[in-house]
Order: structure tokens, then C-alpha cells, then sequence
């Protein structure tokens, strides 16, 4: 029986490189590789995707990866854990093996991880008097635009991963699991633990690395406050974790990569998107992150432990999709001499276009690019002649063809606008799937476990 | 001349929902006491304007020298539906670092 296991991270994000991941499996002598690909909005554009083609919905890229992998995987045996399943892990699955087959990999078992996905027992929900309010707002009118919901999935524990281990998988291919269940699957399925108080701190460090590992280089140099000192960051490798059975974990990457694993690494990205740090609220249990040791113990090494946690807790987030209108935008740009002079002069040029074009906008905004477009009222105004800035126009609108009015105005402009304006190419209009975040009874989502082989 | 938060501090920056979320790590420990004295909710609000609509929060992680910042209802809306261009607010979190320093010496 093991006391370490080992894991890497093999994507952070839907787009992100595949060449880092190639080079973590073939040296990285890894346990498990696993993927994230899911950000809060790709969901409700994948449930979009399906509602157009029933076998549609999966993130595509998952197919391409487990092609690339899944020989080296075998021979390695290394286990491939990804929630590239999105709104279709059974097709994603099916897929996997169709592609297994043709590289010869006969016998190799696909696990598919489902029950996530709760928009067909949306109104069954509803009917059973389960409120869903809006977890930052409290709003609770979920009902009444129940005609505009394309998606309802909810975070899923680790559990389900489990139980494909359990049985033999190869590969796991989930939807909506959790970020960090591709990483607290695998150590609880080596470590045998339950999610009970006696489990709670050792869950919670599963947790605390997985949150550490899902972003792959966003815990070894990318993304870095130091990014001027950071070496070859195109070339960073993804994070290995060495997750030991009493708890503790180390976080390094393979010697000769880019980028770094350090300290401040580690840090950057434990304070990653998180709420209160004390409670970090997962569906696996609810790490506190104020109670972590680090220590850098090698070169390019660093050491978690002393994390302690609660069990997981009885409600799971829910994130409900819906569409919400549209939006136009528009940017030009505009030179030296009285660059800002220009801009404004733009700017009210363009609001008589659209007051000429009966523009109805839900919101108009506009931001000075290279002056106040990222940091808003906290930026303040250049006491110096600039040599060149922007304008951006974004509209809200309610329907594609008041946003597309949008882009008839800016293109108005190029003749109607201030002397020297630029433009590249006018945006299309952009149709906008909003979330609505909220909380369900974990006793509503049953997960189901199938393998299929190849 | 007065000392920039900058100068002393790390940021990384992310979003939730409508809510935008940093940490702010301090580059040495002997920094953590004048960061917990500059980074408080009054002058984040202060200083981030109508950008951010909602209630502030800081988190202390006295563990690492860190604090964790959530703006609540500050990215317009949330990712899918801002009008901004820094939908995920990857970049938001970094004008906390123009907060000068009270009693750095």
C-alpha cells in the first residue's frame, strides 16, 4: 500500500497548453494526471451547445487530450482524472473510447461521473418548495424566469471519481465535479477515507492541494506578481503534488522547467479566488487556510502542512445559467496631439448616434483604454499629454438587434468622428448567458458511476 | 515622499460570481503590520469608487502574511454580463497597490 501519492496537473483551463502536460506525464512518474477545463460560464455555454446537438456539450478539447495521453497513461499507469465531461460527460466518455480503440488500447475502462446536472428536475425542485435564492444577492424569482434557464448544475464531491477508481477506471471523465475533485478523488480513493469527522483535516489538505494544482502554471510561476524575475515562463512546468497519507503534501515541478515553486507561488495561489479563508467551502469538506504551514524545502519545493478542516458541508452550490440579453461593443483610438480631447469628443458623438439610432439600452459604459479601462474610479487622470488612447463603448441591451445599433454607431464614426480616429474591426453583438448562483440540499444530487471499455 | 503599497505587497486577483476577490501577501514579515494598517475595508471602498457597489471584506491569514479581499458586487454584474473589459477582474485587484503606506518609516 502506498503512504505517497503522486499527481500532476495536467490542464488549468480550457485553452490552456498541452505541451506542459505531455512532458509531466512522460517524466513526472506520476500516480494520476488531472484535468480541470471548467470555469463557472462554460457550463451554460455547453448545456447551449447540447440543447442544439444532443451529442454536443462536452469540452472538445477532453477527446484531443485523452487521444494525446491516454498510450503513455497506459504504459506509465498512470491514471488520466478529468471534468471535461461538462454538460455531456457520457458523450465526452464515448468518445474517449471510440479513440482508445483506434490506438489500440483494447480493455482500457473509461469511468463516466453523472448527476450534476439538475436542469431537468429544475421545476420538480421547484414544486417541492425548494427556494433557490441568489447567494450574493438573496433575490428569489428563479421561477420567473424559469422560461430563460439553459443550464442547472451543481458541484459535485469527489465521490463519484471515487467510485470509478474503485472499479477499475483508467480515465474519469466528470461534469460539473468540483475544480479541486480531480485531485481529492485519487487520495481518497488511494487512502481508503470516508468523508467523516475523523477524515475531515486530511480531506481538507486533498483539498487545499488540489485548489493549489487545478490552475497548473497559475502555482508555478504564471500568472506571478514577479512575473519580471520569472524564468521562461512559456516553458513552466505543471505542479506535481506528492500527497503523503498523514496529511501533509509537497508541491514541486520538474527540474529543467520554467518558472518557479516557491514561497510566493504558493501563496499567490492559495489566496486564488477564495472567500473567508477560514471557511472554504467545497463540496469534499471546508479547508481553513489560515491554519497551513509552508516551508520551502528544495529548490523549486515547497511543504504544506498542519491544514485543518470541517466535514463537507449539506448544501451544494448550484449555478443556474440563463439568458440575460445582449451586449455590442465597440473601441477606437485616437492620437497625439489632445488624444484625451478627442476621446471625449467621441464619446458624445457617439451618444447622439445613439440617441439618432433610438438605441435602448438596458446600460451604457465607457472606459479611456490606456487610462482608466482596468481599474476604474481608482485610476486617476494623467497630469501629462498622452500619446495616444482608446474609448470603449459596451451596451446592455435587451435584444440582438438593439446591440447590433452599437456597432452601427461606432461604425458611423468613422467619418463622423474627431480627426484622426482609428478603428480595427467592429465586434459582433455578443448574446449574454448570465449565473445565478444558489444553494441545494446535497440530498437532491445522487451521482452515477459507469465504465465503459474499450 | 510617501511609501505605496506597492512596495511592499503582492497581489492576485480573481473573480466570483459578481464578486471580485484578492490576496495581498506581504513581500517580508516585518511589512504584514503596515499592510493590515493600510488595506482596510473604509479605504479599498475609498478608493475603487462606484466600480464596487457592495460590502468589503478582509480576511487576515496571519499564517502567511496575507490578507484576502472580497468586494461584493464589484464586476457589473458578474463575468458573463459586465460591460467591463476585465471581466474575470484579473487585473482589479492590482490598484489596491496604489494605497500609500500609513507609518512606514
Amino acid at each position: 500500500m502506498k503512504d505517497v501519492v503522486r499527481l500532476g496537473a495536467g490542464s488549468g483551463f480550457w485553452g490552456d497548453a498541452l505541451d506542459p502536460a505531455v512532458e509531466l506525464l512522460e517524466k513526472g512518474e506520476l500516480d494520476y494526471m488531472s484535468f480541470d477545463f471548467l470555469a463557472e460560464l462554460t457550463m451554460a455555454l455547453l448545456q447551449r451547445q447540447k440543447l442544439k446537438d444532443p451529442e454536443a456539450g462536452y469540452v472538445t478539447d477532453v477527446v484531443a487530450y485523452m487521444q494525446t495521453l491516454m498510450p503513455m497513461a497506459r504504459e506509465r499507469g498512470t491514471k488520466l482524472i478529468s471534468n471535461g465531461g461538462g454538460a455531456n460527460p457520457r458523450t465526452a466518455g464515448k468518445r474517449i473510447v471510440e479513440s482508445a480503440r483506434k490506438l489500440g488500447l483494447t480493455g482500457l475502462k473509461i469511468g463516466v461521473v453523472e448527476g450534476d446536472d439538475l436542469l431537468s428536475r429544475l421545476d420538480e425542485l421547484l414544486a417541492e418548495g425548494i427556494s433557490l435564492p441568489h447567494l450574493e444577492t438573496g433575490e428569489d424569482n428563479i421561477a420567473a424566469m424559469r422560461n430563460r434557464v439553459v443550464s442547472a448544475n451543481a458541484y459535485i464531491d469527489s465521490s463519484g471519481i471515487v467510485e470509478a477508481l474503485r472499479r477499475g477506471a483508467d480515465v474519469v471523465v466528470t461534469g460539473r465535479v468540483s475544480d479541486n475533485g480531480p485531485y481529492v478523488g485519487p487520495i481518497m480513493h488511494e487512502f481508503g477515507w470516508s468523508h467523516d469527522a475523523e477524515h475531515a483535516d486530511r480531506i481538507a489538505a486533498a483539498i487545499t492541494v488540489g485548489h493549489l494544482a487545478e490552475c497548473a502554471s497559475a502555482v508555478t510561476g504564471g500568472m506571478s506578481s514577479r512575473w519580471a524575475e520569472m524564468p521562461r515562463m512559456g516553458e513552466a512546468g505543471f505542479p506535481i503534488i506528492e500527497f503523503s497519507r498523514d496529511g501533509t503534501a509537497e508541491i514541486t515541478k520538474l527540474p529543467g522547467t520554467g518558472g518557479r515553486v516557491d514561497q510566493w507561488t504558493v501563496k499567490e495561489h492559495l489566496l486564488y479566488e477564495i472567500g473567508d479563508p477560514r471557511n472554504y467551502l467545497m463540496p469534499d469538506g471546508v479547508p481553513d487556510f489560515t491554519s497551513i504551514r509552508l516551508d520551502e524545502v528544495g529548490p523549486d519545493r515547497v511543504r504544506l502542512s498542519e491544514i485543518r478542516g470541517r466535514p463537507q458541508p449539506d448544501t451544494l452550490k448550484l449555478i443556474i445559467g440563463y439568458s440575460d440579453g445582449w451586449i455590442g461593443e465597440g473601441m477606437m483610438f485616437f492620437p497625439w496631439p489632445d488624444a484625451l480631447g478627442r476621446a471625449q469628443k467621441a464619446k458624445d458623438t457617439l451618444l447622439e448616434r445613439f440617441a439618432r439610432l433610438g438605441l435602448d439600452a438596458q446600460a451604457i459604459h465607457f472606459d479611456l483604454v490606456g487610462v482608466n479601462m482596468l481599474h476604474g474610479p481608482a485610476a486617476p487622470m494623467p497630469d501629462y499629454e498622452l500619446n495616444e488612447v482608446g474609448l470603449r463603448v459596451a451596451v446592455k441591451t435587451n435584444t440582438r438587434d438593439e446591440a447590433e445599433k452599437v456597432r452601427r454607431a461606432c461604425s458611423n464614426l468613422w467619418i463622423m468622428g474627431p480627426g484622426g480616429t482609428s478603428f480595427g474591426t467592429p465586434m459582433k453583438p455578443r448574446p449574454v448567458i448570465s449565473c445565478w448562483p444558489t444553494l441545494v440540499p446535497r440530498s437532491v444530487v445522487e451521482q452515477s458511476v459507469d465504465i465503459l471499455e474499450a | 515622499m510617501s511609501h505605496l503599497l506597492r512596495e511592499i505587497a503582492y497581489v492576485r486577483s480573481g473573480d466570483k460570481g459578481n464578486i471580485c476577490s484578492f490576496g495581498v501577501i506581504a513581500k517580508a514579515p516585518e511589512h504584514y503590520d503596515a499592510l493590515l494598517r493600510t488595506v482596510t475595508p473604509g479605504r479599498i471602498k475609498q478608493l475603487y469608487g462606484d466600480f464596487v457597489k457592495g460590502a468589503v471584506h478582509v480576511y487576515r491569514l496571519d499564517n502567511i502574511h496575507s490578507v484576502n479581499v472580497v468586494m461584493e458586487q464589484a464586476l457589473g454584474g458578474g463575468a458573463p454580463s459586465t460591460l467591463r473589459l476585465d471581466q474575470t477582474a484579473k487585473s482589479l485587484g492590482n490598484a489596491i497597490l496604489r494605497l500609500p503606506i500609513d507609518g512606514l518609516s
